[in-house]
């Protein structure tokens, strides 16, 4: 996404979302989650989603709508958010992505960038 | 007839685990088990890798402490490369340092704001849906922001020193891949406001504040909850100072006579022993010289500041002072101090910080070096959560041969196991009714220790933790799942 170049859009990589970045989501008008995604039968989701309780499923991290409950609660601000869940195949300790999981990626990938062209317009 | 208590997940703690609670007939408690349900991989997994990769690979076993990883398996394959402790260049040490206590002061500060200040500001009885950091931000915005801001600013130290704020790629065998421009220096010293390494200090020194204000109000909770003797364990200095980066092993007893008198870790396995137990996928390590049932030992704030003599920056060492005269110049056994130690070392942190900023040797151009490679090096540092070993051999083709590593949480498997026993026997023994604030106080005791489930264990991906009440019979009385 970051070799695109879209004007307006930044790019940010973490490993676990986390309290700070409910600040860098109050400083967006929208915001689009992407990770890899266990259970899913279609190559990508794209949902909508709204601020939510902050229980984290597992301590340290926070999920997608705690992280805008931050930025709501914190900073006042509620960025129109979207989930890109992007099907996995192989969750085991290993290399790279499987060859179906490279599809669903680039699939995903190109649905992202017309969703971001449009909403610039 | 009998009953059995499981807590699973436990929430706020990383990884995934599970506490069970047996009661007998009476409601009794008879045993209690916090068990690790996970398994180990990547000690199997980097073998075979070629040895420059490991500090690379290794921190992703982690999301919130990937930098302590990252440090101790470079620190091992300094030895390997012949480039061990005292051969780095100035630059690639102090590097090295920023990146390490950038990565204390965003953990501990995250520890303390997200995950304990809701027990201790909003209360363990409180409704769970409300105690968490949303709750915090109800009660007091400007302390949030301020959580926030100190674990952004630790995470921008990581990536100004580390290339990335997660998973980075600056320490490698022999230094480091890039040094810390005057920009980046002057952006955390001078700003903009208020992220600077003054503000930082201002703020720790307010947390430790905010502690002993609790504690004044509080004193027999945080002084009696979960208090029990035990060894101590850390690097320290070889002058005896704290000491996060490097240093020689200590280890002292419930008294503060020392086990272990600062010997070199490249040594550890002749002093530390891990023990394996049926029941658990955690080894429980143990000090040799006292054996496998007196050995254990806590790591991790309260243990480092039992073992250390004083702690080098002087903000932190005149709250050391104060801290260490709680306890007569005693080890501090109570486990809700662990709280206090870790923002005396959140403040640390801070102060060294600006500090190493300050040095000129951090824009320094030598950044590796090499000397006689050998096949075998062992690498340690002073994760938040205490003491990570991480120990390698490799053959004549560069290739990992052997990885064992022992991390925080794992030193602290049977402190924690204590910890959840003394909720057990003190506030859920033959008590009618379990109430979700009873549970949580098991919680409350794993969470001291700021366990890192997912290091211990070396596990991937979805990691929950549970707690469950079993009868005599194995029945499950009461599980609690989030």
């Amino acid at each position: 996404m970051k070799k695109r170049r879209l004007a307006g859009v930044c790019c940010d990589a973490n490993y676990q979302l986390n309290l700070e970045d409910g600040l860098a989501c109050a400083g967006h008008d929208l915001v689009v989650f992407v990770d890899a995604a266990r259970g899913l039968r279609r190559p990508f989701t794209f949902k909508r989603i709204a601020p939510g309780p902050a229980l984290p499923a597992m301590s340290h991290a926070l999920g997608p709508a705690a992280v805008l409950a931050v930025a709501a609660e914190l900073y006042g601000k509620t960025p129109e958010a979207r989930v890109l869940a992007i099907r996995g195949h192989s969750f085991a300790v290993g290399e790279g992505l499987t060859e179906r999981a490279e599809r669903n990626l680039a699939l995903a990938l190109e649905f992202l960038v017309e969703f971001l062209k449009e909403a610039r317009s | 007839m009998g009953q059995k208590i499981t807590i699973e997940p436990v929430t706020r703690v990383e990884g995934h685990g599970k506490v069970t609670i047996r009661l007998d007939d009476a409601g009794k408690v008879i045993q209690s088990r916090f068990h690790i349900v996970e398994f180990r991989g990547f000690e199997r997994f980097v073998q075979g890798r070629p040895y420059w990769e490991a500090p690379v690979l290794v921190q992703r076993l982690c999301g919130i402490c990937p930098v302590s990883h990252h440090l101790a398996s470079a620190k091992a394959m300094d030895v390997v490369v012949g480039a061990g402790p005292g051969k780095l260049t100035a630059t690639a040490e102090k590097m090295r340092r920023l990146m390490h206590y950038g990565q204390m002061l965003q953990s501990h500060a995250l520890h303390f704001f997200h995950l304990s200040s809701p027990d201790f500001l909003l209360g363990m009885d409180a409704d769970p849906a409300v105690r968490n950091i949303i709750g915090i931000i109800a009660l007091d915005k400007e302390l949030a922001t301020r959580a926030v801001l100190l674990r952004k600013f630790g995470q921008e130290i990581i990536e100004a020193t580390a290339g990335k704020k997660i998973h980075g790629t600056g320490a490698i065998p022999g230094g480091i891949n890039k040094n810390l421009s005057p920009e980046e220096r002057d952006r955390f010293l001078k700003g903009p406001e208020p992220l600077t390494a003054d503000r930082m200090i201002e703020w720790s020194a307010a947390a430790i504040e905010l502690f002993r204000d609790y504690h004044r109000k509080n004193k027999d909770l945080v002084d009696g909850f979960a208090q029990f003797p035990s060894n101590h364990l850390s690097l320290v200095r070889k002058d005896g100072a704290l000491d996060f980066y490097h240093g020689v092993l200590r280890a002292v007893d419930a008294d503060g006579r020392k086990v272990l008198d600062d010997v070199d870790y490249q040594d550890y396995l002749e002093h530390i022993g891990e023990e394996v137990r049926p029941w658990s996928y955690m080894k429980f390590p143990y000090l040799r010289a006292l054996g496998k049932a007196d050995g254990w030992y806590r790591v991790g704030p309260l243990a480092r500041l039992n073992t250390c003599d004083y702690v080098p920056s002087p903000l932190a060492q005149k709250e050391f002072e104060t801290y260490r005269a709680y306890t007569d110049g005693k080890p501090n056994n109570m486990s809700l101090h662990t709280h206090w130690a870790r923002l005396i070392e959140l403040l640390h942190s801070a102060e060294v910080i600006r500090d190493l900023l300050r040095d000129k040797d951090l824009q320094g151009t030598k950044l590796v070096k090499t000397g006689r490679r050998v096949p075998e090096g062992v690498g340690l540092v002073e994760a938040p959560r205490g003491t990570l070993f991480h120990h390698y051999r490799v053959n004549d083709d560069d290739q990992i041969t052997m990885a064992n590593l022992i991390v925080s949480t794992t030193n602290n498997n049977e402190p924690m196991n204590r910890a959840v026993n003394w909720v057990a026997m003190n506030v859920l023994s033959e008590k009618p009714v379990i109430t979700e604030g009873m549970l949580n106080r098991v919680e409350v005791a794993i969470r001291a220790y700021d366990p890192c489930l997912s290091c211990a264990t070396h596990a991937l991906g979805r990691m929950p933790l549970e707690v469950t009440l079993l009868g005599a019979d194995g029945r499950v009385l009461q599980r609690k799942v989030r």
